[in-house]
């Protein structure tokens, strides 16, 4: 199983050669399911002209910047090297990943609170929702590796 | 005091009030879903508004046990620039005035 750890100013993501080719799978798979997602443009103002405005003066462009971090993830686990980040490139990770997951949880049908205790313990062991609890499983170490002093 | 200086008193009191409203702090309000990670929430919270845990911690249980928090109140572009912020770390993140 992967293993997640600060090394000094870095957070070294130690991944099986299987668990990269696994990664990599679920993000292209997933990855076109971002843009339709109902997380992926949301609203600063629900008047129409003040949220116009926002998107103008301070919005970010949000399918950009996705993009590269995706774009981050995918280069990282396809490349042979060992996957050493540093902390901007752990937040871009961090950031993808919980887009990634947003998306698939809204393509499980996940919309409310409690929802762990609706499925079996079968469901939760195969995919779509272990894939789900992979992608937590990552997102998890990040925190606890960034977070580390 | 005469009437004309009332007056005066009244309008720039008004104009006060107006301002005031005009300057007054505007809320960031993040929004609970059912999927973001706890301790992301918490970890966006602590890098971008600088909490201590405990704070971030707070903040983001009031998120998840009743769907939403002010997570800061500030004047009305600073509140902008931390929702545009939030929304890049894929938090749903609103402003409403104080």
């Amino acid at each position: 199983m992967a293993q997640i750890n600060r090394q000094g100013e870095q957070v070294y993501v130690r991944v099986s050669r299987a668990e990269r080719k696994a990664l990599l799978q679920i993000l292209e798979r997933l990855e076109p399911l971002i843009d339709d997602s109902q997380w992926a443009r949301p609203r600063a103002y629900q008047e129409e002209e003040e949220e116009r405005e926002f998107q103008r003066l301070v919005g970010t462009d949000l399918a950009e910047s996705r993009a590269a971090d995706l774009a981050q993830v995918r280069e990282a686990l396809e490349s042979d090297q060992r996957i050493l980040l540093s902390s901007d490139s752990a937040m871009a990770w961090l950031r993808a990943l919980n887009l990634v997951r947003l998306a698939l949880a809204e393509r499980i049908g996940i919309s409310a609170d409690g929802w762990e205790e609706q499925f079996t313990m079968q469901e939760h062991r195969r995919p779509p929702l272990a894939t789900l609890h992979l992608l937590s499983w990552v997102q998890e170490g990040l925190v606890e590796a960034l977070s580390a002093s | 005091m005469s009437v004309t200086n009332e007056l005066v008193v009244k309008e720039t009191g008004a104009r006060q009030k107006d301002s005031v409203r005009r300057d007054r702090p505007w809320q960031v309000v993040v929004w609970n879903d059912p999927v973001t990670l706890m301790s992301y929430v918490v970890f966006v919270l602590r890098r971008l508004f600088g909490y201590d845990l405990a704070t971030a911690t707070q903040l983001m249980l009031q998120v998840h046990n009743e769907g939403k928090a002010v997570v800061a109140t500030e004047p009305r572009e600073r509140a902008e620039v931390d929702v545009a912020q939030l929304h890049a770390h894929g938090l749903q993140a609103t402003l409403a005035r104080d």
